[in-house]
């Protein structure tokens, strides 16, 4: 009988290599063992164009990153900005997590702009009926902080005037926590990491949570406006129940329930190319980038209600 | 100091004071952390969508990385481990999932071996090297191959042996 050329025998082996079925045969066969190896080994070649595009969603992250640096020391890409009608929430963030005012002054509709630092996180709050530039709603929203003691913490929360939501406990998904409403109706998840299954190595002291209909539509929405990238996520009973999400070097936590739309801050090198992208993605405008005295912001706001501001202060180096 | 590690403190300082920087500590492992959680992975896809939360992560921690004179490649397959334990927990319910231990000795050489064949492969003759990217990475027949590049499906044949020819001289087999 004659002999099979080569190729044919090296095809076929590939085929099965590649197909994960039996190819030992092939290393019995002295002419080919040493080419069925090295094709064993090729099974496992990464995508060039898998690299290439891990490498570019690295290089558009990296440089969300750098400028914000670059902008503001201290923040991060995405700050949250809580509208109150009155004064007082500093106070209740400086008793319960002592937490910083690093800065205050009056804003161009009147009310007063505060930013705190509560660890190593910033926060805005927007005081005052006129403030929020006139298009951003006075409601509560929620975030997840990480204190040393989450039980020491709840109770001087609760000595502070807030509201109980749950109870500190040990929870499955790593760490301790209790959950309670400040006088103003937002909501804090204060937690303790307990172990390894923690997500508290991945956030830093403040991340805000929201809490959406249709959470993983929305996902594919804040990837396309934003750049966002998944970092975790967690399906049950075919709905998603928790998702990180990274921007930029800032983050954000998202699981479906009762809706909690909030304001956020963006610190981006071009508000404009972001805007347009959100747009693209299907936000709606609340207002198109204009230059102010601070710096250059636009905003939009997506079909669940929440508000994002696309800002280049004035100080910005690029 | 090694040169290894030198490389590893220059490039760590270089993205901590510009994370654009960090596209270098990726060019430097993509492929090391790659091949450790192909191996671990039940396809493609699971791999590449690991990876990428790795080399995500160590950019989102970069800033407070404490750099302590450990190899980075130990940082990034400690990152990489607890993505495949959180993965397998993903599948396995209920399941206990203990994150696995970063390569041996004997794995990271294999690991190394391989690089080193996918850096041949990338100075293959232009046809050869769509022949093997096409066979092993978008796993099409030689019917498909020999379709999208134009060729008959004998001349991709040749192609894919002497691909592998070249491959095996290259790591140092005899002819």
């Amino acid at each position: 009988m004659t002999e099979r050329p080569l190729t044919d025998r090296l095809d076929e082996t590939v085929d099965a290599i590649v197909a994960r079925r039996d190819a030992t045969d092939a290393l019995r066969d002295p002419e080919l063992a040493p080419l069925a190896r090295i094709a064993a080994d090729l099974r496992h070649y990464p995508s060039p164009e898998f690299k290439a595009s891990l490498r570019a969603q690295l290089e558009r992250r990296a440089s969300m990153t750098a400028v914000t640096t670059a902008i503001r020391q201290g923040f991060t890409t995405v700050t949250p900005y809580i509208r109150v009608r009155e004064a007082g929430l500093v106070d209740f963030l400086a008793q319960v997590f002592d937490a910083r005012e690093t800065f205050s002054g009056r804003g161009s509709g009147g009310g007063m702009h505060r930013e705190v630092r509560v660890g190593d996180s910033m926060v805005i709050i927007g005081e005052g009926d006129a403030g929020g530039g006139g298009v951003m709603p006075i409601r509560p929203v929620a975030f997840h902080v990480f204190v040393n003691d989450a039980d020491a913490t709840f109770e001087r929360a609760i000595a502070a005037g807030a509201t109980p939501l749950g109870e500190p406990a040990d929870r499955a998904y790593g760490e301790r926590s209790g959950f309670v409403a400040d006088p103003f109706g937002n909501h804090w998840y204060i937690a303790t990491p307990l172990g390894r299954e923690s997500v508290a190595g991945a956030l830093r002291t403040v991340t805000p949570v929201l809490h959406v209909k249709g959470a993983a539509a929305y996902v594919e929405f804040l990837k396309r406006a934003l750049g966002a990238i998944e970092e975790m996520r967690h399906d049950e009973g075919g709905q998603l129940r928790y998702a990180r999400l990274r921007i930029g070097d800032g983050a954000i936590e998202l699981g479906e329930g009762e809706p909690m739309p909030g304001s956020f801050l963006l610190y981006v090198g071009d508000p404009d190319a972001l805007y347009q992208q959100a747009l693209a993605a299907g936000a709606t405008s609340l207002m198109p980038p204009t230059d102010q005295p601070y710096g250059r912001i636009g905003g939009v706001e997506d079909a669940l209600g929440n508000q994002w501001f696309f800002s280049r202060p004035v100080t910005t180096s690029s | 100091m090694t040169q290894t590690t030198e490389d590893d403190r220059l490039l760590i300082e270089a993205a901590q004071a510009d994370p654009a920087r960090f596209v270098g500590i990726y060019e430097r492992y993509v492929d090391r952390i790659y091949a450790f959680v192909r191996r671990r992975t039940e396809n493609r896809a699971a791999a590449e969508d690991i990876t990428s939360q790795v080399f995500e992560q160590a950019l989102g921690a970069i800033g407070r990385f404490e750099w302590r004179g450990a190899p980075v490649a130990a940082w990034l397959f400690r990152i990489a481990s607890n993505a495949l334990a959180d993965h397998w927990r993903e599948r396995a319910r209920d399941a206990q999932v203990t994150p696995p231990d970063v390569p041996d000795p004997g794995e990271l050489e294999d690991i190394d071996r391989r690089i080193a064949l996918y850096q041949h492969v990338e100075q293959l003759p232009e046809l050869q090297r769509q022949v093997i990217q096409m066979r092993f990475v978008e796993e099409k027949s030689i019917r498909e191959v020999a379709t999208a590049l134009d060729r008959s499906e004998g001349a991709v044949k040749q192609l894919q042996l002497r691909a592998l020819e070249s491959l095996r001289k290259s790591m140092g087999g005899h002819d």
